[in-house]
């Protein structure tokens, strides 16, 4: 399974980030922020109650805006951070940009969704849901306001999607911060990846990555990771080099079929190659090809300098005549 | 569904020595000792009302006690093969202990120690509590002192199907006409009741099978540790035998998944449960069979299974107390009195 390969691949390349100093504290007022933050340890009744009570109520409306997300043929955790559907999630996750992606609600209803742009050597990434809707959503930590200690939950959908179960909440604290990583004692399985961490108040401060050997090391991608390259992410840019997602190759797309130019124009297909995209998309021997993406197409040559220009998993839209009638068919290119 | 999932990854260590960045200390982590130290007065409760179950020196599993006179409920599949236990409660070790009974579905057993005056555990009402809130649980412990883990109720209350299905346990011949067993497994209901290879398969529950699509069909609404009669050719005999079905994952499991080899530790049987409450309290799958208690130090359930490296089952608190009263009416049942008279 290609999915697997290539995160093997991935857990060779070990983070060995480069600390910075943490952003300058910012404003948050001390009345959203619960004092049992500030203690070393809870000491009584109350204390333990106080985080229960807040977790509880912070539960529905951070669940509502948690999803699974089926990409590929792997699973994985995102969460809904505007009411048109911006999904924040993990770059391992996601996998590349402009990929078609099935969101997954806790009640089972499935919404397509697109990925948008990641930062691969954090583990950062964006989905958009491109179904119309108003999602639930919820609330992001910009002030970057969680500090070593604090209370925070995890939520995802562990080992997978499993609508009798929901998804599995964890309580632990932040134990350990650096620039681009957080680590907490919530403890972490396969498929909780991408999910959210969040703040006693339900805020989202950091998106769950990856896991150590021992229980204790549970990695998070804080959110002023997220801020700092919202931008980039929301065009859809591959920021980043790995190891969390590797960089599609120019060149690398494959289609995989032989074409005659016609006199008449386009491309006449003369063979459709066996478990290639193009069989899978239904092209047949006898199709004309007359335009990729829009650009029409007089010569092989010119098939083959768009392609140059594309990599694997792109999406390209062909422009057919088929039996005298105009088709057009979308398809991913697989890799060479 | 069981799509793959995509796995967190493996760190295996941090690579060059970090600076500036913020370690939270130990003990003030979730599972440090001055975080639990404000669960102090459930501790308490499970210094009394848990049994420690012992093989030697080494703890093999926790238990309820839910009597004074020493009956105490815990994982039957992980006491069952003990050849010398010994359970403490409190500080007081009692170096005999009795199996009265066993619940295969629920994988519990009544154990029963000669003490008195022990204190049992007090019942929560109901299981039914939000996700999010407190529950404690044994974690390790020293020869005279209980120590807890707290975490959170985590997940809906629900039933955890044997996974892979109920199974009898036996390989079938691939090349065969009939259903001729090739091979029985080791930890298998099937070698229990003395299923050999070589026998013939003929009826599951008084059904005849005559293909392996049969057999699947005749256990798919079965669960895990229940018994099914299975009619057998040996020979030139028609044999019967009552078989006690597994979840076929676990007597075949030579292939674990990413996220077992993740989990470390989990327990050998963790599927198969009419109905569990799930936690987030993850020690060693050594520290089950102890009751999971409410911050009023309240039963709310026993610990049946450490799933995986994020998941811990519960048996909740209403299946409880109907397990014990059920084992312990078995128990007190005078049985053999035709002979005895």
């Amino acid at each position: 399974m290609p999915l697997a390969c290539r995160l093997k691949a991935v857990m060779k390349t070990l983070l060995t980030c480069l600390l910075l100093a943490l952003p300058p504290w910012s404003g948050v007022s001390a009345a959203e922020r619960l004092y049992v933050n500030d203690k070393k340890a809870p000491e009584t009744r109350k204390d333990l109650e106080v985080i229960q009570n807040a977790l509880i109520s912070a539960l529905p409306k951070t669940r509502a805006a948690t999803v699974g997300i089926e990409i590929d043929e792997g699973s994985g955790t995102g969460v809904i951070v505007s009411a048109d559907g911006l999904i924040l999630t993990a770059a391992h996750v996601s996998g590349g940009v402009r990929k078609k992606v099935t969101v997954v609600l806790e009640d089972g209803t499935k919404l397509k969704a697109e990925t948008l742009g990641l930062v691969a050597d954090t583990d950062a990434a964006m989905m958009r849901i491109t179904d119309k809707g108003s999602w639930p959503f919820v609330e992001i930590d910009r002030e970057d306001s969680a500090r070593l200690g604090d209370w925070v939950f995890a939520l995802g959908h562990s080992g997978g999607f499993d609508k009798e179960r929901g998804l599995v909440a964890r309580l632990g604290r932040l134990v350990r911060m650096a620039n681009s990583t957080f680590q907490s004692d919530c403890i972490l399985i396969g498929g909780d990846s991408g999910g959210p961490l969040f703040d006693l108040g339900g805020r989202l401060v950091a998106i769950n990555s990856r896991v150590g050997g021992e229980l204790q090391e549970n990695l998070h991608v804080p959110m002023s990771e997220f801020i700092k390259n919202w931008d980039g992410m929301l065009k859809g840019e591959f920021i980043g080099e790995g190891p969390f997602a590797k960089k599609p190759v120019k060149g690398s797309g494959f289609l995989g079929l032989a074409t005659d130019a016609r006199p008449a124009g386009g491309l006449k297909v003369t063979k459709v190659g066996k478990k290639t995209p193009a069989e899978a998309a239904g092209l047949k021997e006898g199709d004309v090809i007359h335009k990729l993406n829009g650009t029409p197409l007089a010569k092989r040559e010119d098939l083959q300098k768009l392609l140059k220009e594309m990599a694997s998993g792109d999406e390209i839209t062909l422009e057919l005549e088929r039996g005298g009638k105009t088709e057009t068919l979308t398809l991913n290119l697989g890799a060479r | 569904m069981r799509a793959e999932i995509i796995p967190a990854f493996f760190l295996c260590a941090l690579a060059v020595p970090s600076w500036g960045q913020q370690n939270l200390e130990a003990a003030y982590r979730s599972t440090g000792s001055a975080v639990t130290a404000a669960f102090e007065s459930q501790r308490a409760v499970l210094q009394t009302s848990s049994a420690v179950i012992l093989e030697g020196r080494e703890e093999s599993g926790y238990g309820v006690v839910i009597s004074p006179e020493g009956h105490i409920l815990a994982k039957a599949s992980e006491v069952i093969e003990l050849k010398n236990p010994a359970v403490t409660v409190d500080r007081t070790k009692y170096p005999e202990v009795k199996i009265l009974g066993v619940d295969p579905e629920w994988d519990v057993a009544l154990l029963k120690v000669e003490a008195a005056g022990l204190i049992p555990v007090v019942y929560a009402p109901t299981s039914a509590v939000p996700q999010g809130t407190w529950v404690v649980a044994n974690g390790a412990t020293t020869r005279t002192t209980r120590r807890l883990l707290a975490g959170i109720v985590s997940a809906k209350i629900r039933e955890i199907p044997a996974s892979g299905g109920a199974a009898l346990g036996v390989v079938l011949k691939a090349d065969s006409k009939v259903l001729e067993i090739d091979a029985v497994n080791e930890k298998s209901g099937a070698q229990e009741a003395g299923l050999k290879k070589g026998d013939v398969i003929l009826a599951i529950e008084g059904t005849a099978v005559r293909k392996i699509e049969d057999i699947a069909a005749a256990l798919k609404e079965r669960k895990a540790g229940s018994t099914v009669e299975v009619k057998l050719r040996r020979g030139k005999d028609e044999v019967t035998a009552k078989v006690r079905l597994a979840a076929k994952s676990e007597l075949f499991s030579d292939q674990m998944n990413r996220n077992d080899q993740m989990s470390g530790d989990f327990s050998t049987r963790r599927s198969g449960f009419p109905r569990v409450l799930q936690h987030d309290i993850l020690g060693s799958s050594k520290i089950v069979g102890g009751p999971l208690l409410d911050l009023d130090g309240r039963c709310l359930g026993m610990n049946i299974a450490r799933a995986n490296r994020a998941e811990s089952f519960a048996i909740p608190v209403e299946d409880l107390k109907a397990i014990g009263a059920r084992l312990m009416e078995w128990a007190a049942k005078p049985r053999g009195q035709d002979s005895v008279d």
